[in-house]
C-alpha cells in the first residue's frame, strides 16, 4: 500500500472522460483543475478529440509521456476497467473513480474486481461514485463542484455526494477556509481512517471535519483518530442518528448495544467531537480552526444584555462548563468602565448602555488576563450602538491585546448584526447570531480540550505499561 | 488444567451456541474474574458434598442446554442451610424439570454459593460487526432495564477507558456512596470489565457475554459474578 502522499501532491494529473460539451462532468472537472491553478502536468484523455480546452488530448493514459500520479476516471461504469488496466500500466498511484453504479446499485463484483485490478499495480482508489476531490495547497480542485474554494486549514471528508457538493458551496458562504475536500463515496479501497493518516501528517490542515454514514472497520477507525485528535480535532456528523437498530436480543448487552450507541461510544473513544446538523459542525470548526487551543477552561462572558448572557451560560452548563467569578483584577478595572449598578459577576454585563469603547476596553482586559483562559462576547443591537461598530471594537481589542486566546462572538439583531457577522467572519474571529451558539461553539473548544488531555494521558499509561 | 478453547470446542462439539452455567463460570475464572464458589452435581449424594464443600447457604440451579429460562420451570432454589435441604431441593429440581419441562436434558444441578445480598451491576460484552469486541458496564435492575443507564467501549481498553466508562453512567453517584451507603469496590469492578475484554479479544468465538448480577460490595470488600451467559457465534 503506498501512501496518500502522491494524491494530494501529484506531479501529473490525467482526466479520463475529458470531454468538450461543458455538460458533460469530464468537462467540469478538468476546467476546475484548470481555472482553480493547479500548476503540475494536466492531461485530458478522450481519444475521439485532439484537443480540449487548449490542452492536447491523448487517447490513452498510456501514451502521456510525462509522469502522471493521479487519474480521475470520469467513464460510465462499464468502460472503468479497462482505464485502470491502462493507468495501472502507466505506473498511475492513484485512481480517482468518479463513475458511479458500483456498490451502490448492488454492483458489489464490479467494485471489487475495481479494487482487486488496482492492487494488481499497486494503485489505491478514491471512490468509486464521487465527486472528485480538492487540496487547496497544491491549487488542485478535481470536483465537479464549485470552482472557488476559500483556501485554509480545515479538511472536509465526505460520504454523502449530492450534499457534500452542496456543503462545499457552503463553506465558500460561511467563510471556511479549506485544505481538503475529498468525497469518499463507497470507500472502496481509501477510507476516513487512511485520510486521518494523512491529515494528521499534513502541516497544511489543523482540523478535520467528517459527514459519514458508516465505517466497514470501526475498531481502526477509533485507533486512528484517537492518535491525531492528540494533535489536531476531528469533527463528525453521523448520519441516521434515530436508527433503533438493536440487535437481536439473545444477550441482554447485545440488546443494548445499538448502532447509534456504539458510533457514538466510538468517537468518545477517538476524541471525535459529535455534531448534531451540520450548523453545528460549521460553527464548531469555526472556533477549531480560527481560535489557538485553550489553556484551560476559565470562561468569562462579557455582554450588555441580561437575557443573552443568561441563555449563554446555560448553554455552557448543558456543556458541562461552569462559569466561576471573574479574577479579581479584571473586575476592579471593569469597574471604572461601567456604572455602579452593572452586575460584574460572570457574565459581566457592561448594560445596555454600553458604547463600542466599553466593548474595546473590556475585551482587552478579559483577553489580556492570565487568570481568563477564554472570553465569549454577547452583543445585542441596541439604539446606542452599530453592530459593525462593536465587531470593530472587538477586533481591535483582540489585536490588540497581543495575546492569542478562544474567543467566540454572538451580534443578536436584525440585518445590521448580520454584516457585522460577515465582518468579524471576514477576518477569522469566529461570529454567530445567537448567545447558544456562540455559546456551544466555545465549548466544543472545551470539549477537545478534554479529549485531547484524555487521549494523551491514556497514551502516557499504554507507553508506561509496555 | 482446562483451558478456555477446551470449553468452547466442547460446547462447539455438542452443537451448544450457548455454554452451560458451569462452564461460562469456569471460562470467567479462567480469566481471572471472581466468581461466587460453585460445583456441578450429577447425583444427590455429589451434591452434598459439593454443599458442605461449599459452605452454606447455596442455591441450587439445574443445568440443562434446553432450558433458558430456569425459574420459570422451578429450576431454582435459593436459599438452602443444610444437607437435608439440599437432598430435598435437587430432588424437587429434578422433578420439576420432569413434569414442567418433559424432554429436556439435563447436564446436573449446580450447587453455587448463596452471594450475601448487594449492589448490583451488570457487565456486558459483544462482538460487533463494525467495532469488534465491545463491553458494558450498568447498574442492575431498573436502572439497565427500564433506564438504560449503561456505558460502552470498544476493546482493546486502558484503566483510563474503564474508569471513565464507570464514571459517565447517570447512576454514578450509586457508586461512591450516598445517605449511608457506602462508596463500592471500583478496583474489583474495573477488574472485571478489562477481564471481559480480554476475554471476548481472545476468543474469537465468543459472541455475547451477559455477567448479570454482578454483585459489587463496599471498598474493599471485592465483587462477585453470580451469573454468567455466554453465546458463541453461529
Amino acid at each position: 500500500m503506498n501512501s496518500l502522499k502522491d494524491l494530494f501532491h501529484p506531479r501529473g494529473i490525467a482526466v479520463v472522460g475529458a470531454s468538450k460539451d461543458p455538460t458533460k462532468i469530464g468537462h467540469i472537472i478538468l476546467k476546475n483543475i484548470v481555472e482553480y491553478g493547479y500548476k503540475g502536468g494536466i492531461y485530458p484523455v478522450n481519444p475521439t478529440v485532439s484537443e480540449v480546452m487548449g490542452l492536447k488530448s491523448y487517447p490513452a493514459v498510456s501514451t502521456i509521456s510525462d509522469k502522471v500520479d493521479v487519474v480521475v476516471v470520469s467513464v460510465p461504469n462499464v468502460k472503468v476497467l479497462d482505464v485502470i488496466d491502462d493507468a495501472g500500466k502507466a505506473g498511475v498511484k492513484h485512481a480517482v473513480v468518479i463513475a458511479s453504479g458500483f456498490k451502490e446499485v448492488g454492483n458489489i463484483e464490479l467494485e471489487n474486481e475495481l479494487v482487486r485490478r488496482a492492487r494488481r499495480y499497486g494503485m489505491r482508489v478514491l471512490g468509486p461514485n464521487i465527486f472528485g476531490y480538492v487540496y487547496t495547497p497544491e491549487r488542485l480542485n478535481a470536483t465537479f463542484g464549485p470552482r472557488d474554494v476559500i483556501p485554509g486549514n480545515v479538511a472536509f471528508i465526505t460520504q454523502s455526494g449530492a450534499l457534500g457538493i452542496a456543503l462545499m458551496g457552503s463553506t465558500i458562504l460561511e467563510g471556511i477556509g479549506i485544505s481538503a475536500i475529498v468525497s469518499v463515496g463507497n470507500k472502496s479501497d481509501i477510507d476516513d481512517a487512511d485520510l486521518l493518516e494523512f491529515f494528521d501528517e499534513d502541516p497544511n490542515t489543523s482540523v478535520v471535519l467528517i459527514y459519514m454514514e458508516g465505517v466497514s472497520d470501526g475498531k481502526r477507525f477509533v485507533n486512528v483518530a484517537s492518535k491525531i485528535s492528540m494533535r489536531k480535532p476531528v469533527v463528525v456528523i453521523k448520519s441516521g442518528r434515530t436508527e433503533a437498530g438493536a440487535r437481536a436480543a439473545a444477550s441482554h448487552t447485545g440488546s443494548l448495544a445499538g448502532n447509534v450507541l456504539l458510533y457514538e461510544t466510538a468517537f468518545k473513544q477517538g476524541g471525535v467531537l459529535s455534531a448534531k446538523s451540520v450548523e453545528e459542525a460549521f460553527d464548531f470548526v469555526k472556533t477549531l480552526s480560527w481560535n489557538p487551543l485553550p489553556h484551560g477552561e476559565r470562561v468569562v462572558v462579557i455582554t450588555n444584555g441580561g437575557g443573552a448572557g443568561v441563555q449563554a451560560s446555560d448553554t455552557l452548563a448543558d456543556d458541562g462548563i461552569h462559569l466561576e467569578k471573574p479574577p479579581q483584577d479584571f473586575v476592579e478595572e471593569v469597574k471604572k468602565i461601567v456604572p455602579p449598578f452593572a452586575s460584574l459577576a460572570n457574565p459581566v454585563d457592561l448594560t445596555g448602555m454600553a458604547p463600542e469603547d466599553w466593548y474595546y476596553r473590556s475585551v482587552k482586559l478579559a483577553v489580556q488576563n492570565p487568570e481568563i483562559d477564554a472570553v465569549l462576547i454577547l452583543y445585542c443591537h441596541t439604539a446606542l450602538t452599530s453592530p459593525v461598530g462593536v465587531a470593530k471594537a472587538v477586533s481591535k481589542a483582540i489585536e490588540e491585546a497581543g495575546v492569542s486566546k478562544p474567543v467566540s462572538v454572538a451580534i443578536i439583531g436584525g440585518m445590521e448584526a448580520y454584516e457585522a457577522i460577515r465582518y468579524l467572519t471576514s477576518i477569522r474571529i469566529p461570529a454567530y447570531p445567537t448567545p447558544e451558539r456562540a455559546a456551544h461553539a466555545l465549548a466544543a473548544q472545551l470539549k477537545y480540550r478534554r479529549y485531547r488531555e484524555y487521549l494523551m494521558k491514556k497514551e502516557h499509561l499504554i507507553n508506561k505499561s509496555s | 488444567m482446562v483451558e478456555p478453547r477446551q470449553i468452547l470446542e466442547r460446547a462447539r462439539s455438542e452443537g451448544r451456541l450457548k455454554l452451560l452455567e458451569h462452564e461460562s463460570l469456569k471460562l470467567c475464572e479462567l480469566y481471572g474474574l471472581p466468581v461466587a464458589k460453585y460445583g456441578l452435581a450429577t447425583s444427590e449424594e455429589e451434591a452434598v458434598t459439593l454443599a458442605n464443600d461449599i459452605g452454606f447457604p447455596v442455591v441450587l440451579k439445574v443445568v440443562s442446554p434446553d432450558i433458558s429460562h430456569k425459574s420459570d420451570v422451578g429450576g431454582v432454589i435459593l436459599g438452602i442451610k443444610s444437607s437435608e435441604e439440599v437432598r430435598r431441593a435437587y430432588n424437587a429440581i429434578v422433578s420439576n424439570v420432569f413434569t414442567r419441562a418433559p424432554g429436556s436434558r439435563i447436564s446436573g444441578v449446580l450447587v453455587q454459593k448463596m452471594a450475601q445480598q448487594d449492589l448490583e451491576v451488570i457487565v456486558g460484552g459483544i462482538r460487533d460487526k463494525v467495532f469488534g469486541p465491545v463491553v458494558m458496564f450498568g447498574l442492575g435492575g431498573i436502572f439497565v432495564e427500564v433506564l438504560k443507564d449503561v456505558s460502552f467501549r470498544v476493546a482493546p481498553l486502558t484503566e483510563a477507558d474503564v474508569d471513565d466508562m464507570i464514571r459517565e453512567i447517570k447512576g454514578y453517584r450509586v457508586l461512591e456512596g450516598y445517605r449511608g451507603s457506602p462508596p463500592r469496590d471500583l478496583e474489583s469492578l474495573k477488574k472485571i470489565i478489562l477481564g471481559l475484554a480480554t476475554m471476548i479479544s481472545d476468543l474469537s468465538e465468543i459472541e455475547a457475554v451477559d455477567l448479570n448480577p454482578v454483585i459489587l460490595y463496599p471498598q474493599g470488600k471485592g465483587a462477585l459474578i453470580v451469573d454468567a451467559r455466554i453465546i458463541l457465534g453461529g
